[in-house]
């Protein structure tokens, strides 16, 4: 693929919806995410580090 | 993983269509782990590389050079210098093979690539860039200095490297086959494995809590990141799927072997992860000429969140790490400079730890996408398989962690009169991880053709990279690091 052909394609290219399962990805990859990051901020608090 | 090399045609072995005897992962296990047992030698009273060169901070340029190990003082710094260029021509050149590349073309460009990055370093330890305390000001009779320390001399690799890349594109071209940033670093992080070792062993515990830590970093790089620069790049800048995943993986995960992982998970055209890993080495460039002196400024009374951040916020192993080993010079410099001195190696460490726990999880994230496509969105015959996950699993952590575990016990298991010369042995070791951190600098500015990149049409790409970089990567990198780095200081030196 030449130079003009990826701003050619990246200009034009037709919108894609977001799909269900995209939706789902994204929105389990941040719940997820969130929930565990909350469960290790409370380890962190309740088993602080060793020095 | 595959990397920028393997990605970019700027970057890759050209000599030859058949496959290489090995892979680059694998290669750079082997040399990092040879050069770690050449260095154990120490322990049995045979110093097999004491020869290799290190540079001090310097104001008589003949004092500049000098051997690792007084054992070889006789060689001079000079001799140390050329002992060094011809080992690891050698030795690369031996990888050339192995990776079925041209050797000749190699060897000369490896010349040119050692002989101005280390020039570069030397230049970056010139007294006036490197001196920090006024100790030292006095000591080499100057009154003010850039305070960069020693290390800024990576700051000068990397400068040399982008004028190379953009005043003489030409050159670029020419030195292309030994421009291979992600090989080198990925020896350095070999390496650093032993040297990690020896730094935790003196503080197992706080090491340990360190390794906790790192969890809170995957979680980070994978479900929060990724998606929300997914969610920009697909709903605000209207990238359709094949662009978005590799975008997503090389701006949140690990830049350029996430990139790549990505792209050959959903089956993306190559094309696309390789002007994404473009991009990506281009911000990381970015990234680390402003990120460390950020963090030397506002994070200097908290060392090891400056590490993780640094780990978190820089993508491309390369530049994190080194970016790593840029911030941790400037921090101990300025709490030097208030009268704390803490313990080389810990920031250093808090930043590859970070980077590591990341990559282990690529080829996993990879397998989840390419699960995902190929069974739901592009619905194919050629499904993900399972066995994708250890083809993208990034091989040079097995040697990081080989390292770690030997440098463990070394230090820690073994009777006191051998454990008490394992500092010295993984020091000699230490001063090629430096050596591979210069190429990797250099390395990495001479990919990075500002220009070439604009000509290819990416800007629409760096605007996503922009948005989720620095309205939101770096921002939730500081807050997480805070969170879960806060509070825990490096031991004190001495």
């Amino acid at each position: 693929m030449s130079q003009t052909d990826i701003r050619a394609e990246l200009q034009r290219a037709a919108p894609e919806p977001l799909l269900p399962v995209e939706k789902k990805l994204i929105g389990f990859s941040l719940g997820i995410g969130l929930v565990l990051l909350v469960v290790l901020a409370v380890i962190n608090y309740f088993v602080p580090a060793t020095f | 993983m595959s990397a920028i090399e393997t990605a970019s045609p700027r970057a890759s072995w050209s000599a030859s269509d058949t496959a290489p005897r090995i892979s680059e992962d694998w290669l750079s296990v082997i040399i990092g782990l040879v050069i770690f047992v050449l260095a154990l030698a120490v322990l049995a009273n045979v110093d097999l590389i004491g020869w290799v060169v290190t540079t001090s901070v310097w104001s008589n340029f003949g004092q500049a050079l000098g051997t690792a190990s007084k054992t070889y003082a006789p060689l001079g710094g000079a001799g140390a210098l050329l002992a060094t260029y011809a080992a690891l021509l050698a030795v690369l050149s031996a990888a050339a093979i192995a990776l079925k590349a041209d050797v000749r073309k190699f060897a000369l460009a490896f010349t040119a690539v050692f002989w101005i990055a280390y020039a570069s370093w030397v230049v970056g330890s010139y007294a006036s860039f490197a001196a920090v305390t006024p100790a030292e000001l006095q000591k080499f009779g100057i009154s003010w200095s850039l305070r960069l320390t020693n290390e800024g001399g990576f700051i000068f690799a990397l400068l040399a490297g982008l004028i190379i890349a953009n005043v003489f594109p030409r050159f670029a071209e020419t030195i292309k086959e030994a421009v291979r940033p992600e090989l080198y670093i990925k020896i350095a992080i070999v390496i650093l494995g032993g040297f990690f070792a020896v730094t935790a062993a003196g503080k197992l515990n706080l090491a340990t809590s360190l390794l906790l830590r790192g969890i809170a970093a995957i979680i980070e790089a994978y479900l929060i990141y990724w998606a929300v620069v997914y969610f920009v790049a697909r709903k605000w800048f209207g990238f359709n799927r094949e662009w978005a995943a590799p975008l997503a993986s090389g701006i949140s995960i690990c830049g350029v072997s996430a990139a790549i992982a990505t792209g050959a998970a959903i089956r993306a055209r190559p094309i696309i992860p390789v002007l994404v890993s473009s991009l990506v080495v281009i911000f990381a460039v970015v990234e680390v000429l402003i990120l460390p002196f950020l963090a030397q400024t506002f994070l200097w009374q908290e060392p090891l969140v400056a590490g993780a951040w640094i780990g978190l916020a820089v993508k491309t192993d390369g530049a994190a790490v080194a970016g790593g080993g840029i911030t941790e010079s400037l921090i101990l410099a300025k709490s030097a400079a208030e009268g704390v001195t803490y313990q080389p190696g810990w920031i250093l460490g808090t930043t590859a730890t970070v980077k590591v726990f990341i990559d282990i999880f690529i080829g996993i994230w990879a397998f989840v996408l390419g699960y995902i496509w190929t069974n739901h969105i592009n619905v194919t015959s050629d499904k993900a398989r399972i066995a994708e996950i250890w083809q993208r699993f990034p091989k040079f952590i097995l040697g990081f962690v080989v390292t770690f575990l030997v440098g463990l016990y070394l230090a820690l298991g073994t009777p006191a009169d051998v454990a008490s010369k394992v500092p010295a042995a993984i020091g000699e070791a230490n001063t090629f991880r430096v050596i591979f951190f210069i190429l990797t600098f250099f390395s990495i500015g001479v990919l990075s053709n500002f220009k070439k990149l604009w000509e290819e049409g990416i800007g629409k790409l760096a605007a996503v990279y922009v948005i989720s970089l620095f309205g939101f990567v770096i921002w939730v990198g500081l807050i997480i690091s805070w969170l879960f780095f806060s509070g825990i200081k490096p031991p004190l030196a001495g």
